[in-house]
This record gives C-alpha cells, sequence and structure tokens, in this order.
C-alpha cells in the first residue's frame, strides 16, 4: 500500500522548468493520491504545487529526483517521467 | 486649489478629460492589516477561500473570451489559474491567518512575501520575472476580498482608466465604450498595454510617477497622450484648453485622414513611398484604409511565436500566399525569421547571456537550416502570387550574406527540381541594422535588389545602449551624428550602387526626423498603419529645398542637443501642429 518510488531525471527542454511545464506537472500531479516531490540538490518541491516547481529555478541540463509515496506512486513516476522525456512538447 | 500634475511616457496619441477610475485600488500598501479574535478565524479562511473561488471563476471565463488573434495572451492567463488552483499558496495564505490570527488581506500578503523570498533567490532572469504573475494574481484575489465593486466589469461609466499595470487578462477585458483613456504606474515605452492602447486609438500614458491609491476616484482628471501628463483636480483654464486641444486634434484628425490617400510628395516634386510595419494579417485593413502604397515590413514571426513546435511548410505558404494576395498589387516584403533577443521563441534556449549580442535573426537561421529552409521555401511559393519581396535580417557582413544567398540558391534549385514553381526574380534585400553593415553598405549594396535600414536596431547597436533600461535611455539619441552619418552612408551607398533603400523603424514614424531623412533622399519609409496619415501630411507640406537645407545644417553638427534644436525650429517653424500633436523621440 504505501508505496515508495524514486526515480532520478533531467530537465531536456531548452527553457528549463519554465511556467508551461512546471504548470503541466502540477496538472499531471494532482491526478494522483500519491505524495509526490521533485528534489534538486538540497531543494525540496511539491510537484502537485506549479510556485513550488518554479521555485526550483532548473535550467536545461538539471538533474532531479522525482519522489513518490502512495498507493499509485509507480503510476504518477512512470507518466511524470514520460513527461520529462517528451520534453512537454517543447523543443520538437 | 491648484491642480497636480502626474508625469509618464505617453504612448498612444491624444487627449481624454473625465472621471478618474481606479483598478485594483486597494494595492497592497493601502490594505488594512488587522488581527482577528480566535472566534473569526474559521470566518476569515471562509472569506479567503471564496476569493480564490471567485478570482478562480473570473479568470476561466475570461480565457473563453479570449480571441483567436491573441492566442498568446492564453497561455500567461492558464499559468495564471494554474497559480491560482496552487493548493500549497492557498493553504499558506490560510495557514497564516490559523497560526498568526491575522485578517484575510494581511494573511495573503505575507504569502505573496514568502514567495518573494525565494523567488528572488532565483538566478534566472526570466523565472525570476513570474514573480510578477504571482503578484497579478494576488491583486485579483485581493479584489474580490475587499469587494467585487473594483474590476474592470464594475465599470458603469464612461471613464479614464488608473491602474497600477493591466495584466493580459485586463486588457482583454477592455471595454473601449468605457475607458476613454488609460494610465499605469508600471510598464515602458514597448509595454504591452501600449500596443493594445495604440490599436484600440485610446489616449495612453505609462510608467506614470506618483500615480498611487491616494487618487480622488470620480474627479474629472485630464489625460494629455502627447506629452504623457494626468492633471488632477484641473482648474477652469486647463478645462478650456485641453478641451481646445482635443478638439483641434479631432479635426486635426479628420483632416489628414481625408488626405492619407493622397501620394506623399513634397510641394516642389519629390515623392517618397509610405510603406507599413505589420505583424498579423488583420493589420493589412488599417494599410489601406490609413493610405498605406504596401507593406515595408511583413515581421513573419507570429506564425512561431504563438503556437508550440514549428509551423509546417504548407501553413507557412497558405498565410503568405494569403497576404500577397490580399496586398497585392502593392508590394509585400517578408523579413525572414528574426526571433531572439526581445523575441525569444520557445525552442530557443533562455540562457544565453547576452541575447541581443547572441543567436538571433540570420544567424539562428544559419544554424537551424532545416528551419530556415522550410520558410523560404513557402515565400518561394507565395512568389508566384501579387507583387512579394525577400528580406533578410540582421546581416552582419559580406561572408554571412554570401552564405544566406549560396543557401537561398540551394533551396530553389530543389524546388526547380522537385518541379514547383516561383518567381526567380524575386527581389532580395536586407535590413541594415548591424553596425558593421553600415560600415560595409558599399560592397553589400552590390549583393541585393534594395536596403531597408531598421533604425531601433541601429541606434541600439551603434551607441551601445540598451534603450529599456532607464539609467542609460537618455543616450538614446536617434539624432546622433553618428546615427545621421550612418543612414546618410547607406543610403548614398545604396543610390550609387543603384538599389532602392527603405527606412523602417520608430525614426520612420517621428515626425521631428522625417525632414532630415527626406533630405537624406530614402526611396521608401515603412512604419505603423496608424502613423502613415500624419507622415503623410508632413511630407506633402514639406519642400526637397528646406529638408535639403536642414539636412546640410544637421550633418555638419557635432552635437546631438544642436541638431535636436534644428528639428524642433523646424517643426516649430513649419508644422506647428505637429509640435502640439506628437510626442517624439527627440529630445526637449
Amino acid at each position: 500500500m504505501d508505496d515508495v518510488q524514486e526515480k532520478i531525471i533531467r530537465v531536456g527542454n531548452s527553457l528549463g522548468l519554465h511556467a508551461r511545464p512546471a504548470g503541466k506537472i502540477s496538472q499531471e500531479a494532482q491526478r494522483y493520491a500519491a505524495t509526490i516531490t521533485v528534489h534538486s540538490c538540497e531543494m525540496e518541491a511539491d510537484a502537485k504545487s506549479i510556485l513550488d516547481l518554479l521555485s526550483l529555478a532548473a535550467p536545461q541540463g538539471t538533474e532531479l529526483r522525482l519522489r513518490a509515496h502512495g498507493p499509485d506512486a509507480a503510476q504518477a513516476i512512470l507518466s511524470l517521467t514520460r513527461m520529462f522525456e517528451d520534453m512537454f512538447g517543447e523543443d520538437r | 486649489m491648484p491642480s497636480r500634475t502626474l508625469y509618464g511616457i505617453p504612448v498612444s496619441a491624444g487627449i481624454a478629460i473625465g472621471r478618474a477610475y481606479c483598478l485594483n485600488k486597494s494595492h497592497f500598501s493601502g490594505t488594512a492589516r488587522q488581527t482577528v479574535d480566535d472566534a473569526d478565524v474559521p470566518h476569515e479562511k471562509e472569506r479567503l477561500n471564496r476569493a480564490f473561488d471567485a478570482a478562480l471563476q473570473d479568470l476561466e471565463r475570461i480565457l473563453n473570451l479570449v480571441p483567436e488573434d491573441l492566442k498568446e495572451h492564453s497561455a500567461i492567463i492558464e499559468s495564471h489559474l494554474m497559480m491560482l488552483r496552487d493548493h500549497k499558496f492557498r493553504k499558506r495564505a490560510l495557514d497564516h491567518i490559523e497560526n498568526t490570527r491575522i485578517n484575510a488581506e494581511w494573511a495573503l500578503e505575507r504569502a505573496v512575501g514568502d514567495l518573494q523570498e525565494v523567488f528572488s533567490a532565483i538566478a534566472d532572469e526570466y523565472l525570476r520575472q513570474r514573480m510578477q504573475d504571482v503578484r497579478l494574481v494576488a491583486e485579483r484575489i485581493l479584489g474580490k476580498l475587499v469587494g467585487g465593486a473594483n474590476g474592470l466589469n464594475a465599470i458603469t461609466h464612461r471613464a479614464i482608466l488608473l491602474a497600477h499595470d493591466l495584466s493580459p487578462a485586463d486588457t482583454i477585458e477592455l471595454d473601449v465604450n468605457k475607458i476613454m483613456a488609460f494610465a499605469t504606474a508600471q510598464g515602458g515605452k514597448t509595454s504591452h498595454a501600449g500596443i493594445l492602447a495604440r490599436s484600440l486609438q485610446i489616449p495612453a500614458v505609462v510608467g506614470v510617477e506618483g500615480l498611487g491609491d491616494d487618487l480622488a476616484e470620480g474627479n474629472i482628471i485630464i489625460l494629455d497622450g502627447f506629452h504623457g501628463r494626468i492633471i488632477l483636480e484641473p482648474d477652469e483654464d486647463e478645462l478650456a484648453r485641453y478641451t481646445d486641444l482635443q478638439a483641434q486634434f479631432e479635426g486635426y484628425q479628420a483632416t489628414i485622414m481625408r488626405s492619407c490617400h493622397l501620394p506623399a510628395e513634397t510641394i516642389d516634386g519629390y515623392r517618397v513611398q509610405v510603406l507599413a510595419n505589420i505583424e498579423l494579417f488583420e493589420e493589412v485593413v488599417a494599410v489601406n484604409d490609413n493610405g498605406g502604397e504596401g507593406v515595408g515590413l511583413y515581421r513573419s514571426e507570429y506564425s512561431y511565436l504563438s503556437r508550440d513546435g514549428m509551423p509546417s511548410e504548407e501553413e507557412l505558404t497558405e498565410i503568405y500566399m494569403d497576404m500577397a494576395s490580399l496586398v497585392a498589387p502593392k508590394k509585400l516584403v517578408i523579413r525572414t525569421l528574426d526571433v531572439g533577443a526581445d523575441k525569444l521563441m520557445r525552442m530557443q534556449s533562455a540562457t544565453e547571456p547576452n541575447p541581443a549580442l547572441g543567436l538571433r535573426a540570420i544567424r539562428y537561421c544559419l544554424k537551424h537550416r532545416d528551419v530556415f529552409r522550410t520558410q523560404l521555401r513557402a515565400i518561394l511559393k507565395a512568389s508566384v502570387l501579387g507583387n512579394v519581396s525577400i528580406m533578410f535580417p540582421m546581416i552582419s557582413g559580406l561572408q554571412e550574406l554570401v552564405e544566406v544567398k549560396k543557401f537561398y540558391r540551394e533551396v530553389q534549385r530543389e524546388m526547380h527540381a522537385e518541379g514547383i514553381c516561383f518567381r526567380e526574380d524575386m527581389p532580395v534585400g536586407i535590413m541594415v541594422e548591424v553596425p558593421s553593415a553600415v560600415i560595409t553598405a558599399d560592397f553589400l549594396a552590390r549583393e541585393v535588389d534594395f536596403f531597408s535600414i531598421g533604425t531601433n536596431d541601429l541606434i541600439q547597436y551603434s551607441l551601445g545602449i540598451d534603450r529599456t533600461n532607464k539609467d542609460v535611455s537618455y543616450l538614446y539619441q536617434p539624432l546622433h551624428p553618428a546615427i545621421v552619418r550612418s543612414i546618410k552612408w547607406v543610403v548614398d551607398s545604396a543610390h550609387r550602387a543603384g538599389i532602392e533603400v527603405c527606412l523602417c523603424g520608430e525614426l520612420a514614424a517621428d515626425p521631428f526626423c522625417i525632414p532630415v531623412l527626406m533630405g537624406m533622399q530614402v526611396d521608401s519609409i515603412s512604419l505603423g498603419p496608424h502613423a502613415i496619415p500624419g507622415i503623410k501630411r508632413i511630407v506633402r507640406q514639406a519642400s526637397m529645398e528646406e529638408c535639403s537645407a536642414l539636412l546640410k545644417q544637421v550633418m555638419t553638427s557635432q552635437s546631438v542637443a544642436r541638431n535636436n534644436k534644428l528639428v524642433r525650429e523646424m517643426i516649430f517653424r513649419r508644422f506647428p501642429e505637429e509640435l502640439m500633436f506628437y510626442s517624439s523621440l527627440v529630445d526637449e
């Protein structure tokens, strides 16, 4: 039940984690019951909060750690990872 | 009581006399900070929750109102919505009520303050500026807290709008039937609000110092969009004078509109072609209505900036073909992609330390050949219709131009092999806006069919100043001897090579600079459609003889101040109305 999942990902899109991707992530994260956090160095952000994500100020190339804790943690990590890999539909 | 005058930057011409209406008048500084009793905490939290929800509903409604052609606003409004929905932000504000027993307004202010602290530590300029969005969102919530009757919808009578700032969402809601004019405390010459005011043709002043909450709402005020003044509590003399000026301006506008379809020809028979700078398809109507003789600068960036990803060759071809046939038989000069610096595409890196000197315009296109090829093919395909020319921006020297032309020919060969029709002798021109291109203009002139001098960038690059930087903007002097000499040299080089030269940029729309440019015998000028009638009128009343004489004086002068004085004197003597109705880049 209390599944904890982690995954290291990298910000691939050239503009970095700006308002648009941050909005997309928070929207997607809100679909899951799991607590999802994004870690960068010592900073931690709630993936369901656009303002938290923005405050990470993660430019292209930043390594981030996704961490989900809850019943649907695995699915949440899977889907968020896919968004990062897809570079939020940018840089096509 | 003596009247009080506030000063700002005039961004849209005209005079408005009417009642002041203050938008979001309870800006944070004015919010009452109160502590609440334990018993009132649930009530206070409920108030805050309701304000969040009401603000959310408003923005959702506005999002649905965004017209097709302003789609770039949608993304901003959507991100504002996301911030409003941010549960952490809301919780933080609610926690402040719970933990410190303060009222909802104060708690909201604190929550914004917390974020401010985090954001101010961000190194990335673009991300740091998102704080401005947070503040706009918070103001919307605050508006709901202090009572719903201070939004744009609450305006019941015609009024002059005074606001701290206008967000893109606000501007969508502006109703010109009610808003006679507006002034904002924020913003500069090139800000979004100014562009909007000009397109709505209402007077506007931005960056007004001292525009605060203490302005007496409902009082009659005067907004002077020519000189950037706001007169609070005007006396009878001032009211009479400005009512007069307003009537004169209306008369003047009617006059210039009546003659705007006549050719721009001086009294001694010298003809200059007056073209328009446009960005959108919809603006072609304004070009024709205002007597534009064609499009001297079609900025092609919009198709790239207003969407996710790159437009396809088919999409671009359709746009260019529509444009070419709509403008035909008049000339349409399409400038290839000029991204970078202030116009940043999503697919570009925002981390350039110095974007104005970075990978922009033709440099970007030469590095991203696929993007460039797609646009070149679309323009070439459209060249079979109407009267299309192609123009390359930011050319910095001969070698770069040769490289561009080589690639252009390569694309032509490909299309030829594929059996696609295009006009082989479509005129090819370049923007001359980098100082190195100015200095080598004589070499470049032999390689192209026309020049277009982009004065905005030329002035900034030549004088080494960023005009949007308040500390150095005083150095932005269009009549600096270096600029005058540069333009003269480019015009002469073009004419010696037997090619035409157009001048686009704000200088072409500046009534004070036109006589000097005329004296140089530029073949055409290209300016915003709404500025065409006024400029045409000056040309039609001037003589080449006096313009040449003025230029001679300016060319031998060593000082900006003297040049400014010379052109002012001429305008004062010959076109007193222009002195009254226009602001100029030229200092007083």
